[in-house]
């Protein structure tokens, strides 16, 4: 949290008690109550998952700063109450806990990584504690979670992997060797991508598994079909730069088209020395890095209230480069539990029943200030947000958007009906 | 346990076995660009530093060593006497943390008392006693308030602290500390951490108040590795007055530590040595965890434990062996335990530098939040050191030219504690056993094991960690 941040939640708290003296919280007098609404932010401060929780936490404050600046939610403040979960499944679900029965918090927010989410949403549910999480994970539109379980400010790994393989197979080739590391998150990526392209009439030459300990790729390489028009990469973790860089020494300039998801590259700077190797392939972006050509007022208006220069990295040191891709869903988010709760009339935790239905009655989110990532469509069925994917190609050390699915696209059949489920 | 409940419980356990859409966030960071640094030139570089240095000191007359080591008097000027107050102010900072941990935020890195205890005390005080001098001698937070407790009610006598126990208390107690460091769930979180500050707080006074200073000399961890440590320091009092002299030179002129200290600052290497080692893909491949999908501290309490105990029980196997072969290499009649009393301070440098060069890269960020803190220490919106707009950033971990500086500040750390050690332990035996030869002969094993170890060292710098 920064010193900004943190002084700006702690003039909301002090506000909280003396509203009656501030010309900016005077508007919160008529409310039924001054208390704050408390948001338990489920953050990654430590453990493996810090990188993402560092920027996760920037651009949570900074949209409840500007939810506060803008009178708050049905005129009471929001208070953002940060809580560490390790990034351990198990402390998650202590966390959510500790949001119902400790902190009272009227919901739980903010959670990124999958295994974490599927360790507290059990909880979350038992304690009728609606959850708002942000980790792009299929395990909430698959149904594996519950009722109380929501993600409505990101779209899911399945859909955005689906929605590329209309653009690889349409501009980039017909044959595709896949290269994943041999876990769950590669397997994913294996399973939706070779469907989707196997949909579109592509054929899919290789999968090649990489060990997840694996730190040097050369004796892969040479499994890779002679006639791959595109390669497929999903690398991730300590090694993924030297992956690169053993990939550019092994194709030469005679590579063929690459294509690979930011998470390999996420919050790392694609000039780095090393990565000239890039210069020319195509990344799935979940949010351009790079501000375009045709940026919008939205984007624009986002990146500066959170401290966001047009390469994506903080105005204060052009080298820390956010998590760009993935950090608008917690804004997104958190604008998504507004919108809910001013619908709900939302007073109190008697009323998270009636928040969770005015989520799900949620459809079109046009892109505005509360969406800076582009227009959404939420499916109040399966809990789950779909929208715009980008595929940009590095083009002279930074990202280009060539590409922008439609939502239709990142469509999938329901796999779920939570609205059957008890509230 | 209900049927229904159970059920839950079995499809949860299914659910994460299965977990089909695992994300793996673990990010590109500082030590991907690591692994593109010619990491294998800067090891060999550091080795070989260390190996010239033993060479070197085979052919340096005895006399030499005594000299590097003398000390300068400073002066004769005491602060002791403000010792009381000084440690009744740190008693105080130290209740207004605990109370900042249980009332304050509830994000470690905003709330001042985990930010104090890993990041000031952990990294920067211990660093500060192992160089400047024994700072904890004014800062221990229990010595003030019992001198306080003494002066207002009558004087009690104390009942007594079995001698045979030794420093066994002392050492559990700071096995404690490295459990919480290295195999406690949660570590940082502001209450947890609170409520274990202020019951050892408790424990410990209320014993003092039963056993009397024996027990801050013998059964408390925190005092015990501080005193440790302040042997290597630059500044420390000798004869009456201040000396200042080349780190070790307390080591050669005071007397040496009893067999619990001595054995102590093997275990603070050898935790030092784990905190590094559990980190690495090595590592978790032997536990069997996908460092991708790192389950979280509270699925490997159990490994963490075992392993930082076998890593204990490893180095202080292997020291014993060291010291005793080179004994018997120049039939010294000297036994294990009087060898480690001689030697195992010789290691404290190594400990120093894996100390600073492990912890680096996080205080570098963490530090950056203590300032925050430090700036606003009473959350009232203050801005005390003029941030202003702060955005904390870990951009140095994002280009080639940042890391390699913190890398080779982190290698030269460790090449240069393994310098020093081999300097301190060949004075040693110079001292003890008269010439250079026999000197060197009796440290050519717990040489041997130094160059091994600087080798270990940069590898765990130099390898994939999550």
């Amino acid at each position: 949290m920064t010193n900004q941040t943190r002084r700006t939640a702690l003039k909301t708290l002090a506000a909280g008690t003396a509203a009656a003296t501030l010309p900016l919280w005077a508007r919160y007098t008529h409310a039924q109550s001054a208390a704050p609404i408390k948001i338990g932010f489920q953050q990654h401060v430590t453990g493996i998952g810090a990188a993402y929780g560092r920027w996760y936490g920037r651009t949570t404050q900074a949209a409840a700063t500007l939810i506060n600046e803008t009178g708050g939610i049905n005129g009471r403040p929001v208070e953002i109450v940060a809580e560490d979960d390790g990034t351990d499944p198990k402390r998650g679900a202590e966390v959510v806990e500790k949001f119902a029965t400790q902190h009272n918090c009227d919901v739980g927010f903010g959670t990124l990584f999958s295994h974490v989410v599927i360790g507290s949403a059990p909880r979350a549910g038992e304690l009728k504690l609606p959850y708002f999480v942000v980790s792009e994970g299929h395990h909430v539109a698959s149904g594996m979670l519950n009722r109380y379980t929501l993600q409505p400010g990101i779209t899911d790994v399945k859909s955005q992997v689906q929605a590329m393989a209309p653009y690889v197979h349409a501009s980039l080739g017909k044959k595709v060797t896949m290269i994943f590391p041999d876990f769950a998150f590669g397997h994913d990526h294996r399973d939706y991508f070779s469907a989707a392209m196997e949909a579109q009439g592509g054929e899919i030459l290789a999968k090649i598994a990489i060990p997840p300990t694996e730190t040097s790729f050369t004796k892969y390489f040479p499994k890779i079909p002679r006639d791959t028009e595109v390669l497929y990469h999903v690398m991730v973790g300590p090694a993924v730069l030297t992956f690169v860089k053993e990939l550019g020494e092994f194709f030469g300039p005679s590579a063929p088209a690459i294509f690979g998801f930011i998470d390999s590259l996420e919050a790392v700077d694609i000039t780095s020395p090393g990565l000239e190797f890039l210069e020319g392939s195509y990344f799935w972006e979940g949010n351009p890095r790079y501000a375009q050509a045709d940026q919008s007022e939205h984007d624009a208006f986002y990146r500066s209230r959170v401290g966001v220069d047009a390469n994506g990295a903080s105005v204060t040191d052009p080298t820390d480069v956010s998590t760009y891709a993935h950090m608008f869903g917690c804004w997104e988010t958190l604008h998504v539990i507004k919108a809910g709760m001013e619908a709900a009339n939302y007073q109190g935790p008697d009323d998270r029943g009636a928040l969770i239905e005015a989520v799900e009655a949620m459809t079109d989110m046009p892109e505005s200030r509360e969406h800076p990532q582009g227009a959404k469509v939420f499916n109040g069925k399966t809990h789950q947000v779909f929208g715009h994917q980008y595929i940009s190609r590095v083009e002279g050390g930074r990202l280009n958007v060539v590409h922008t699915t439609s939502i239709e696209d990142t469509l999938y059949p329901d796999e779920v009906d939570y609205t059957t489920q008890p509230l | 346990m209900q049927p229904r409940r159970i059920l839950k419980q079995l499809q949860l356990g299914l659910a994460l076995a299965s977990a089909p859409a695992a994300q793996a966030h673990a990010h590109a960071s500082e030590q991907s660009l690591v692994l593109l640094l010619p990491t294998d030139i800067y090891t060999g570089a550091g080795v070989a530093a260390v190996a010239a240095t033993v060479v070197l000191l085979a052919l340096l007359p005895a006399g030499a060593m005594a000299r590097l080591y003398r000390p300068i008097p400073l002066t004769r000027l005491s602060l002791k006497a403000l010792k009381p107050f000084t440690s009744l102010a740190a008693f105080a900072l130290l209740a207004l943390l605990v109370w900042a941990g249980l009332t304050g935020p509830r994000d470690p890195l905003s709330n001042p008392l985990p930010l104090f205890v890993w990041t000031v005390y952990w990294i920067g005080f211990i660093t500060l006693q192992a160089t400047l001098g024994d700072l904890w001698a004014y800062l221990n937070p229990w010595t003030g308030p019992f001198w306080l407790a003494r002066k207002l009610f009558r004087p009690w006598s104390y009942a007594r602290l079995p001698p045979e126990l030794g420093h066994t208390l002392g050492i559990i107690a700071f096995l404690g500390f490295a459990y919480l460091l290295l195999a406690d769930p949660a570590p940082s979180d502001p209450d947890r951490l609170a409520r274990s500050v202020a019951t050892y707080w408790l424990f410990t006074f209320a014993l003092t108040l039963i056993y009397g200073h024996r027990w801050l000399q013998r059964a408390e961890g925190f005092g015990l590795m501080a005193r440790a440590y302040a042997r290597l320091a630059i500044f420390g009092r000798w004869k009456g007055k201040l000396h200042a002299g080349l780190p070790g030179w307390q080591v050669l002129h005071k007397r040496p530590f009893p067999l619990g200290p001595s054995l102590l600052i093997v275990i603070l290497l050898a935790t030092g040595s784990f905190d590094g080692l559990n980190e690495t893909f090595w590592w978790l491949g032997l536990i069997n965890i996908n460092p991708l999908e790192f389950p979280g501290r509270s699925a490997v309490v159990w490994q963490s434990t075992l392993g930082l105990l076998a890593s204990n029980a490893a180095l202080i196997a292997v020291m014993a062996v060291t010291i005793a072969l080179g004994l018997r290499l120049i039939g010294a009649r000297t036994g294990i335990a009087q060898g480690l009393r001689l030697f195992a301070p010789s290691i404290l440098p190594i400990a120093l530098g894996y100390h600073i060069a492990h912890y680096l890269p996080s205080f570098l960020v963490d530090g950056q939040y203590a300032l925050v803190a430090l700036s606003d220490p009473f959350l009232t919106g203050a801005d005390y050191l003029g941030l202003g707009q702060f955005y904390v950033t870990t951009g140095f971990f994002n280009t080639t030219a940042t890391v390699r500086v913190i890398f080779l500040s982190q290698a030269g750390a460790v090449v240069a504690g393994h310098i020093l050690a081999v300097m301190l332990a060949h004075a040693i035996a110079v001292r003890d056993f008269g010439t250079t030869r026999g000197a060197a002969l009796s440290q050519a094993p717990l040489a041997a094991f130094m160059i091994a170890y600087t080798l270990f060292g940069l590898w765990l710098l130099a390898s994939p960690r999550f």
